[in-house]
């Protein structure tokens, strides 16, 4: 439906259009199709490319339908979209935990300090809010703004999941139009939901060298009482953190945190500790360490009740998003709760945050005294494998192709290396443990053979700064900064989880810049090279070349994107302000960053990668997340490279396909890092740019693949562009593939070449 | 078909592979392709069946039938060394993405593959590229040289255990070559 003008008042109203920062651009507030025709420009080049997981539909009662090849479900949908809709599905579901967590946040926060709260991110960071500004045409002030924010998102959630029911939209192509909608919303949401905990709990912002702080299940005092958060959600946990200092015994207990809790303990208060990523949830909860366990919301297991039983933790859920059929003890006193706890054993959810905190600061030192943590040794995993028979039934159901049932019977004869191995390559799902015929506690053997070292973590940073991307914005368009790379999502890695730590290094090496975030920070902080130092310790928290930093939890991720919105504002002054498409089109054909999901899990992940899409930054994932069946790949060969040089305003066949893809799984971690070097690569690098990021991937690609890239003829636009050190041998290698000097343009841009109300002289400044 | 050994690829749909107890067969349907195409995964670049890289066996394969060769993921170095340049260098979701087009040249230019070997891809990518075959790909066939079953290959070999597969392999080879 186009815009009516009771409509056009109303967003008028809600992004109070007379404030005049920046002229109003042409899509405040995009409903679901109002860029559509942007997402059908990516898609001419970056098609959608599906790996159906499932050659059925079973969404409604006509069914189950058969959809293989070119068969059709009885409400006529083919089997590319029915892959389009699950790609949106998974997009409403990221994206819907991320509203809601910013929705629980705001409210609680506008609960706590009224809506007119200001926003203040420190005197570093003016352009607090990119994806607002650009998305919505909103420069929020106060919390009542922010909610301004998850209103807008929660409106579009609903038009998202209205087109998946049956009989509705039908073609793969709107349906990831309408995915790509909802990743962009869902950097809405995150960056509402990281503002709003910034400033309501007053985590460390404007400050690049934030404290490094404690990593790893090794990293914890079990002679402790100690409390761990597993999930998403902080509020419950400051209010904790603030009743333990208040009582005077936070220094004698420990506050620690699985996944994105985690993060936000540690910003909240660097003496929390982070145990590490998803991958580690059962294996942690299963060792007992943990006095007192309590669940918020997102990627928390479902069996957090049982696991916590079967370790003797007591367990306080606090969303009620997860209540896990407990009883409800809300309304109750904090007394009478702490006494359910303490005396009759009781597992409860409680939804008040303040009275959550308040109960788990009084419950935490009493369900602490007199317990044991004793860790499995080596003796007694040796005594728990000797029922082993060896019948690879765990094997079988291993998500990462372990070979768990060697390991076992390593370890009943006393060796454990190779079950070292598989805890290192572990996703930590629990299924081997649930299919030994012999009820063997796997997980539980596993503490025999992990590591029990301590590492560090950056705490996260939030924002990155203004001042910051003044200093990069020049050489990252120029390609003499020859990339970010943003290492973000879960953990279930294909191989080792230090994996993430060497890809980090390899590109801050090479100086790069690395931002990390979520789970995949964590991980990276778990190798040490030989001093024993960790990737935090060694490189600098600086958002420039050759940085490491963390910007934070999950939701901080849009820090990351917003950062390359701010080189497109801070540095080429293009206005933010509903101006989507410029925005998007420079980010891609000018900004070098690219994506890892290395270990692509929840559904959080694929939204923040869509969005990412949208937004011109290619993503690049592990071989797990081809089974969320969709990516956008172009064919390098074939397709059609033609983009408008915005000066001149001429249509230039470039023939070069920089970036290449848009969304594309590799297998191994070699191939990613070769892949992430290249899809660096963009259109608009200088010849001293081009040499550097050329440099990179000739040498990384010759390390890893042993020969010249072959398809180094693609991206030498004339001889300016060949690395010095490679001259002779690029040159040599030229000739032999006939290669011909490229058309050389000075500003790309996709606009121009496709039907929009965007003018080409928007993206000249 | 028998179920696959990682229960991480058990089928949900209608049409699946043929299990190839037997390499005979397999090898003769193998022998009446046009322009088959060998893909390496990068397993070829791990396992060793008893003194022997699963590339050589590839390689072997490719050889004795004149496949062309798609290095995907690292393998293109061990290739290398092993004297073969491969025909192509993609990421195992490229090549299928251009199998796809029954208009494409082929990694040769001599026009588009019509029978496509797997082998040492994950198991669980390897798995979806084929859904991606059987759905969007019906021009072509293809058959799966791991040690478990592939449901959405058109052929694959059963579930075994190492000695059996090298001998599956020699036996295929041998097949090939008669
Ligand atoms: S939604 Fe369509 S394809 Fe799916 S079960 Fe119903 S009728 Fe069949
Ligand atoms: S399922 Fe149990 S008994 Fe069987 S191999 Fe695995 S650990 Fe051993
Ligand atoms: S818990 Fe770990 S080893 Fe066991 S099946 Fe899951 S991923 Fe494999």
């Amino acid at each position: 439906m186009s815009k009516g003008a009771v409509k056009q008042k109303e967003i008028n109203k809600t992004i109070r259009a007379e404030d005049n920062w920046e002229p109003i651009g042409p899509t405040p507030m995009p409903e679901m199709s109002d860029l559509r025709r942007w997402d059908l420009r990516l898609m001419k080049t970056y098609k959608p490319f599906y790996a159906p997981f499932c050659d059925l539909c079973c969404f409604c009662t006509y069914g189950k339908c058969d959809l293989t090849e070119d068969k059709k479900g009885a409400c006529g949908i083919n089997i590319s979209g029915q892959q389009g809709r699950w790609g949106l599905i998974f997009s409403l579901m990221g994206c819907s935990a991320h509203g809601a967590h910013g929705r629980h946040l705001i409210d609680y926060l506008i609960e706590k300090y009224g809506e007119d709260y200001k926003i203040d991110l420190g005197g570093q960071v003016d352009v607090e809010a990119p994806h607002m500004r650009t998305v919505m045409g909103l420069k929020p002030e106060t919390l009542g703004d922010l909610r301004k924010g998850i209103e807008y998102v929660e409106r579009g959630i609903i038009h998202g999941v209205s087109a998946t029911h049956m009989g509705q939209e039908g073609s793969d192509i709107d349906f990831e139009s309408k995915s790509l909608h909802i990743g962009m919303l869902d950097h809405v949401a995150m960056e509402v939901a990281d503002i709003a905990q910034t400033i309501g709990f007053k985590f460390p912002t404007s400050k690049a060298e934030t404290a490094l702080s404690g990593l790893g299940w090794g990293a914890v005092d079990k002679t402790k009482p100690v409390v761990t958060c597993v999930g998403h959600n902080a509020a419950v946990a400051t209010v904790m953190i603030d009743h333990l200092m208040k009582a005077g015994i936070y220094d004698q207990v420990e506050v620690t945190g699985i996944c994105c809790t985690a993060h936000d303990n540690i910003r909240y208060s660097d003496k929390a500790k982070v145990i590490g990523p998803l991958s580690k949830q059962v294996f942690f909860l299963k060792t007992g360490i943990a006095d007192l366990v309590m669940s918020d919301e997102q990627c928390v297991r479902c069996d957090i009740p049982q696991l916590a039983k079967e370790s003797g933790s007591a367990l306080i859920a606090t969303s009620d998003k997860i209540s896990y059929g407990l009883d409800d003890v809300t309304h109750k006193e904090v007394d009478e709760i702490v006494r359910l706890i303490t005396q009759e054993g009781k597992q409860v959810l409680i939804r008040d945050v303040d009275k959550a905190g308040e109960v788990a600061a009084k419950v935490l030192p009493v369900v602490a005294k007199n317990r044991k943590k004793e860790l499995v040794t080596k003796e007694k995993a040796q005594e728990l494998a000797q029922a082993c028979k060896k019948c690879e039934l765990c094997d079988r159901v291993c998500p990462n192709f372990l070979n768990i049932s060697t390991a076992v019977s390593d370890v009943k004869e006393g060796k454990f290396d190779m079950m070292t191995s598989v805890f290192a390559r572990c996703v930590g799902c629990g299924k081997c443990e649930q299919e030994c015929s012999k009820d063997i506690p796997i997980i539980k053997i596993m503490q025999a053979a992990a590591s029990w070292d301590t590492y560090n973590i950056r705490v996260g940073r939030g924002p990155i700064q203004d001042v910051e991307i003044r200093k990069v914005g020049a050489p990252i368009v120029l390609g003499t900064i020859p990339g970010i790379i943003a290492i973000v999502g879960c953990s279930n890695y294909p191989e080792e989880i230090e994996e993430v730590a060497e890809i980090a290094e390899e590109f801050a090496k090479r100086k790069y810049i690395v931002v990390l975030s979520g789970c995949a920070a964590m991980a990276a902080g778990m190798k040490k090279d030989a001093e024993g130092k960790t990737i935090y310790d060694k490189y600098k928290p600086d958002f420039d070349a050759g940085g490491v930093l963390n910007v934070g939890s999950c939701v901080a991720n849009a820090h990351i994107t917003g950062a390359a919105m701010k080189v497109a504002n801070i540095f080429a002054k293009l206005p933010l302000r509903a101006n989507y498409e410029v925005i998007a089109d420079y980010i891609l054909n000018r900004v070098g960053a690219v994506g890892l999901v290395w270990g692509s899990y929840s559904q959080k992940a694929f939204a923040i990668g869509t969005g990412c899409n949208r937004l011109g930054i290619p993503v690049v994932l592990g071989p797990h997340s081809a089974k969320y069946r969709r990516l956008y790949l172009s064919r390098k060969e074939e397709d059609d490279w033609t983009v408008m040089d915005g000066r001149k305003k001429e249509l230039v066949n470039t023939e070069e396909p920089s970036p290449e893809h848009l969304m594309v799984v590799t297998e191994s971690k070699e191939r990613a890092i070769i892949t992430l070097a290249r899809l660096c690569i963009r259109k608009n690098d200088t010849a001293q740019g081009r040499q550097i990021k050329l440099n990179h991937y000739i040498s990384l690609y010759k390390q890893y693949m042993g020969s010249l890239p072959d398809d180094l003829q693609n991206f030498v636009r004339n001889d300016k562009d060949i690395p010095i050190v490679y001259k002779k041998e690029v040159s040599e290698y030229l000739k032999t593939v006939g290669w011909k000097p490229k058309p050389l343009l000075t500003l790309p841009t996709f606009i121009g070449t496709y039907e929009s109300n965007i003018p080409i002289d928007a993206v000249v400044k | 078909m028998s179920l696959p050994y990682y229960h991480v690829n058990v089928f949900t749909g209608i049409k699946s592979c043929r299990v190839m107890e037997d390499p005979q067969p397999l090898a003769k349907v193998l022998k009446k392709a046009e322009r088959p195409l060998m893909v390496f995964g990068p397993k070829c670049n791990e396992v060793n069946l008893d003194g022997k890289l699963l590339m050589e066996y590839g390689v072997e394969i490719a050889k004795t039938l004149g496949a062309a060769v798609c290095a995907t993921a690292n393998t293109k170095k061990k290739l290398l060394e092993l004297g073969v340049t491969p025909d192509s260098t993609y990421d195992a979701v490229e090549i299928v993405n251009h199998l796809k087009d029954p208009n494409w040249k082929g990694v040769k230019k001599q026009g588009n593959h019509d029978f496509v070997l797997f082998l040492g891809v994950r198991p669980d990518l390897g798995n979806q590229g084929l859904s991606t075959l059987k759905h969007f790909a019906t021009h072509l066939k293809t058959v799966t040289l791991c040690k478990y079953v592939f449901p959405n290959a058109t052929f694959s070999l059963p579930n075994l255990k190492d000695d059996k597969w090298k001998e599956y392999l020699e036996n295929l080879i041998q097949g090939l070559k008669s």
